[in-house]
């Protein structure tokens, strides 16, 4: 006789609204199992959709995502003449905030080697990829942009020559890919007023504090105004059969620079940007699991304390133990599954609302139900403890 | 042939200045279809003997036999002897306060401790009929207790109490929450169930006018069992 199913109809009413309770703290668990997976892959989206073999940084950076680094542009040369590459290629990478068709947008440039180089647009889904040296883009479709769109960006006005589906900024914003001169103009130029204040700043330091005369100072005038060749990688394809560990200990040994490879950018990601995020949700997903078990196991309880008495008197016509023991915990199982099935429909069905990507992986959805399981049978012990103590003399009214 | 027989038996509760004597040196025979009253006062020990009789509370000392069987001697309980499957098995209770199980039926009631002994499927259908028409109860089987009267579950709780034929039935003043007509109407089952089934019968009530025609009346008083009326 299963004894606990009978207590549930008898009690329908808690129990539903209990088990949406929970289930709601359930649905709040699993979502943020799918934002920390959203986490890691938007934060490794650019580093997954450019995968080259090797990425060549700022010495002793991190860069070019998991933290800023700077190179001369020329740097891809030195790196290309390293024995064992089949092509090195400069790139750009710089997250910004301007106004895109009237609204402030947060996206990440990329800038490359339009004509052949590595790092460009993955899974074309509109138009066709960047096909000439400057005012072209391709943007990822989530920036709201369509083929044909102008899109006006520092000095210049640039077209919208296609949309890709695939690669996001760590923060899970869309990419634009524009020509590696066009990316620098973009993103390092400044305006014309700023340059002429800073030529008549320098002009004036030079033939004033260091006593150059007006044409020498003119002279050196142009090696001292900022450069916009720069860049923030170099990506590497090796050549085959090239070994990966020996060419990056070439370029670190005589080119003086960091290289990664593409494993390795992964797990800097993983130990930099991505590890409170990671931290912050396990956190979040371990309370929010602790709050689902104390309510189950404090509505375990109070359901057993309510029938104490019929306890007693199972026990006084000589229910064994575990005739007990399975009641209270079916009725918690019962709770628990209900709860996790509800999360999961109420999950499932509004993960999309969510500003952030949010991904929901089954693998996720099982262990979450199996910790859920263990969390029941302890959650239960409390419910079993006590009717275990239970002597059946209460069944009489005394003792 | 005797189902229970008492030797001796003492039940001493606390120690030193709070020592309480609640049974001292009771002894007692009960035999198949007999139908034996136990009547006392308040505080008098009435409900002790029964929690001692029924194998629910350790006696301090004495003899218990259940079935020709040692089941108790001295201060310990006999090796090997199962007290739960026993009072599942062989003894039936009934309670003051009926003491149904809430979120079961009436028929749920009386299957349950049928599920306990293994008895499943048309056999315990079989069974539950035939005892909630002897009860005259089973036009209310499909009832939670709360949906029937005083009576009614009365009724309900003595045959969850038949349901394993036991050997030895334990009434705790089972017309105390019923009125007088009602109370005898359940005092006559209890004769009828005593003589029809062949179990012993030990109905513990303070109502003198409810043991007629009783087979033995015992008095208790002060812990002791003073007075017998054959």
């Amino acid at each position: 006789m299963d004894l606990a199913f009978h207590d549930i109809r008898q009690h329908l009413g808690r129990f539903l609204a209990t088990l949406i309770g929970v289930g709601l703290l359930f649905a709040l668990v699993l979502a943020f199992n799918g934002i920390y997976r959203g986490f890691l892959l938007e934060g490794l989206s650019f580093i997954k959709t450019t995968n080259p073999d090797l990425w060549v940084v700022e010495r002793n950076r991190g860069g070019p995502i998991n933290e800023q680094s700077i190179l001369p542009e020329f740097y891809h040369y030195s790196v290309a003449a390293i024995a064992g590459v089949a092509q090195a290629s400069p790139l750009i990478f710089f997250p910004v905030e301007r106004k895109i068709l009237g609204k402030n947008r947060r996206f990440a440039i990329v800038g490359y080697d339009v004509f052949g180089g590595l790092g460009g647009p993955q899974n074309i889904v509109a138009g066709h990829g960047i096909d000439r040296a400057h005012y072209e883009m391709v943007a990822h479709k989530k920036l709201g942009v369509k083929v044909g769109d102008m899109i006006h960006l520092g000095l210049h006005t640039y077209r919208v020559v296609g949309l890709t589906s695939q690669g996001s900024d760590v923060d899970g914003e869309p990419l634009v890919y524009l020509s590696l001169p066009d990316a620098q103009e973009v993103l390092f130029q400044r305006d014309n007023e700023e340059i002429r204040n800073q030529r008549a700043r320098l002009l004036q330091t030079l033939t004033r504090s260091v006593g150059f005369s007006g044409p020498q100072a003119e002279k050196y005038l142009p090696r001292l105004l900022p450069d916009t060749h720069i860049i923030n990688a170099v990506v590497v394809k090796l050549a085959p059969g090239a070994d990966a560990g020996a060419v990056s200990r070439q370029i670190q040994k005589w080119l003086y620079l960091s290289v990664y490879t593409t494993g390795q950018q992964v797990n800097l990601m993983l130990r930099g940007k991505l590890a409170k995020a990671k931290a912050q949700t396990t956190l979040f997903r371990i309370i929010l699991f602790i709050v689902s078990m104390v309510i189950i196991s404090l509505v375990i309880y109070t359901l057993t304390m309510e029938k104490i008495r019929s306890i007693a008197v199972m026990k006084l016509i000589g229910a064994p133990n575990w005739v007990i023991i399975r009641m209270v915990l079916e009725e918690s199982l019962l709770l628990t599954c209900g709860s996790f099935l509800f999360g999961l429909i109420l999950i499932s069905n509004t993960y999309q609302l969510f500003p952030r990507r949010v991904v929901l992986l089954p693998g996720d959805h099982l262990i979450t139900f199996l910790i859920a399981l263990l969390g029941a049978i302890l959650a239960s012990g409390l419910g079993v403890r006590q009717a275990l103590k239970t002597e059946p003399a209460l069944a009489l009214g005394g003792q | 042939m005797e189902v229970l027989k008492i030797e001796g038996l003492s039940k001493i509760f606390g120690t030193g200045r709070l020592e309480v004597r609640a049974l001292e040196d009771i002894n007692l025979a009960v035999s198949a279809g007999d139908l034996v009253a136990l009547l006392g006062p308040s505080g008098s020990g009435k409900t002790t003997m029964l929690l001692c009789t029924g194998l629910i509370l350790d006696p301090t000392t004495g003899k218990i036999i259940f079935d020709g069987k040692t089941i108790f001697q001295k201060n310990g309980w006999s090796g090997g002897v199962d007290i739960r499957r026993l009072r599942r098995e062989k003894m039936g209770f009934i309670f003051q306060s009926h003491n149904l199980i809430p979120f079961l039926t009436a028929r749920q009631n009386v299957l349950f401790p049928l599920s306990l002994v293994g008895v499943k499927g048309e056999a315990a259908d079989h069974r539950l009929m035939e005892l909630l028409e002897y009860m005259e109860i089973a036009e209310r089987a499909d009832y939670l207790p709360a949906l029937l009267s005083g009576g009614e579950q009365q009724r309900v709780a003595i045959a969850r109490a038949l349901a394993n034929n036991p050997r030895l039935i334990l009434a705790d003043e089972p017309t105390a929450s019923l009125d007088t007509i009602r109370g005898k109407k359940v005092m006559e089952l209890l004769k009828k169930i005593a003589k029809e089934n062949q179990s012993a019968v030990i109905v513990v009530t303070h109502d003198v006018r409810m043991i007629e025609g009783f087979d033995y009346v015992y008095h208790l008083k002060d812990g002791h069992l003073h007075h017998q009326v054959g």
